[in-house]
């Protein structure tokens, strides 16, 4: 009987030095009774100078942290806590390796603090800690890509406003909205004038810098929540502009046409000698029955007329 | 349904918000901000009332961390709060915005953590109050509808919800959730029970 006892115990020790996991057990005054092989080789530390020692004094960092009341909740109250390492990081100094120690950069912990009854004396707690490094990681590669994926889908590369994809669901909600509340909804297509000329004689480095410009100076015109500007091809810009009617829409196009030439940026091949937009204006009125492509169409139309009539100017759709 | 005493009633809410003003303590520590928690109201109701509360059964997604204790009174406690302030509460708390519908493996731990936190509060007050001890086990984590998480905590169909709504302010965030105490009608006597002879000691001191 004696003899089992012993094997079972002997047994249980082998059980807890072969866990991939760190156990610590504090007796009811918080002092160590157990600290497993695990324990033993990320801490650095040997059983022999912990054991019987005061937790808190040997990690006084912890005093006052969560850990600190999760083990008197477990010893007083008999209430398990855990510690999710994302509220925590990782309160214990445990490294993978002497490169990490030295480095400084810890095991990601999850910790769970459980009361044990003992048989004969005051309750002890088990301290559980598991190394989570490698789900961190995990989910700091997926949340890294979600977001790029995210600003990939809805912006263009170049100039970093929306891209045609946005453009269009925008647009999309805009007019349901707009049909809905029965408020004008007014497109502005926008064209830089000449650009081929100016990609040929600047070359494309440059191109792609004065697109980068016009484009920025544009966005930053746009002050209210829900006006959007979307890169909608190789020069040109479509802007939505929500609850805006014809007249507030040109005076809007025509605010952007100056900026545009105040900008000043030399394109030496043109009348002007300066590079300069061509604005197609058309508005929705709540009563219109026509829908997007009809929109499109006369923003369009209406930005022909513009090129046509010399460039540099804003035209306005007539309406159908 | 069930009902308590006005005065019965009135102790509850008053333990329930010193439990959750130490919830909200430790989570202040934690986060190194301010987070104020309150208990405005209880309510006892059946489950599927208490399930009916949590939203439209069918569509809405319900996020829930329970905990089963036992001792003076044996009860499933569960913390809830829909799918999408649960979301809310831990990126507000992790300090993290990740664009991802649902929470990351790691972010259900944390919201482990948050239910561990405020229901061992609760219980722990309730405990403390009534000069008993119970026991817990550890937190799970669930999503599903209302009724799946009431239902998945066990129990028979003649059990009573005591259900307190929690208001959990964080950042200027205000987010509602609720906290569920699911009792059959032992438990339900037992808690009664201490209940009035808490009264009884405060007003026999009084």
């Amino acid at each position: 009987m004696m003899q089992s006892e012993a094997n079972r115990l002997g047994m249980l020790d082998s059980v807890l030095g072969a866990l991939n996991l760190g156990t610590v057990v504090l007796d009811h005054a918080r002092r160590v009774v157990v600290w497993n092989a695990w324990m033993q080789q990320y801490s650095g530390l040997p059983g022999t100078e912990v054991i019987g020692h005061d937790f808190f004094t040997l990690f006084p960092e912890l005093k006052g942290k969560r850990i600190d009341s999760a083990v008197q909740q477990a010893l007083r109250d008999n209430f398990p806590s855990v510690l999710s390492q994302t509220l925590h990081k990782a309160p214990f100094a445990l490294f993978a390796n002497a490169a990490a120690r030295a480095a400084d950069e810890r095991l990601q912990q999850a910790v769970a603090v459980t009361p044990i009854e003992m048989s004969g004396a005051a309750r002890h707690c088990l301290i559980q800690i598991t190394d989570v490094s490698v789900a961190v990681n995990r989910e700091r590669l997926l949340r890294d890509q979600a977001l790029e994926l995210r600003s990939q889908t809805f912006s263009d590369g170049l100039t970093g406003i929306a891209n045609r994809r946005h453009f269009d669901v925008a647009m999309e909600k805009e007019i349901r909205r707009a049909k809905r509340a029965g408020t004008p909804l007014s497109l502005l297509m926008i064209d830089i004038d000449s650009f081929k000329a100016y990609n040929d004689h600047y070359g494309h480095q440059q191109g792609d810098d004065s697109l980068i410009r016009v484009a920025s100076a544009l966005a930053q015109m746009l002050q209210r929540p829900l006006d959007l500007i979307a890169r909608y091809g190789g020069e040109e810009f479509a802007v939505i502009l929500p609850e805006m009617d014809a007249e507030q829409s040109m005076n809007m196009a025509e605010a952007m046409r100056a900026t545009i030439t105040g900008l000043a940026i030399p394109h030496v091949t043109t009348a002007t000698g300066h590079v300069t937009i061509s604005i197609g204006v058309a508005t929705h009125q709540a009563s219109d029955p026509g829908d997007i492509p009809f929109l499109l169409g006369a923003a369009d139309k209406a930005l022909y007329m513009a090129k046509r009539a010399g460039r540099n100017r804003v035209e306005m759709a007539v309406p159908a | 349904m069930f009902n308590l005493s006005e005065l019965q009633h009135d102790a509850l809410v008053e333990i329930f918000n010193i439990g959750v003003g130490h919830a909200a303590r430790a989570m202040s520590e934690i986060v190194n901000e301010e987070v104020t928690m309150s208990v405005p109201s209880i309510s006892f109701l059946n489950r599927a009332d208490a399930a009916a509360m949590l939203g439209n059964k069918d569509t809405s997604r319900v996020c829930g961390v329970s905990q089963h204790y036992e001792g003076a009174f044996s009860t499933e406690a569960i913390l809830m709060f829909p799918e999408d302030k649960s979301l809310d509460i831990v990126r507000l708390m992790v300090g993290e915005s990740v664009p991802l519908k649902e929470l990351t493996e790691m972010e259900q731990e944390a919201m482990s953590e948050i239910g561990n936190i405020i229901l061992n509060s609760c219980v722990g007050t309730l405990a403390n109050i009534f000069s008993q001890e119970l026991s817990g086990s550890l937190p799970q984590y669930h999503v599903g509808t209302s009724e799946e998480i009431l239902t998945a905590s066990g129990g028979q169909a003649n059990t009573v919800v005591l259900m307190l709504h929690i208001d959990f302010i964080l950042e200027k965030h205000q987010i509602h959730g609720y906290v569920a105490f699911i009792l059959d009608l032992t438990a339900l006597q037992d808690l009664q029970e201490q209940v009035d002879r808490y009264l009884a000691k405060v007003m026999g001191s009084a």
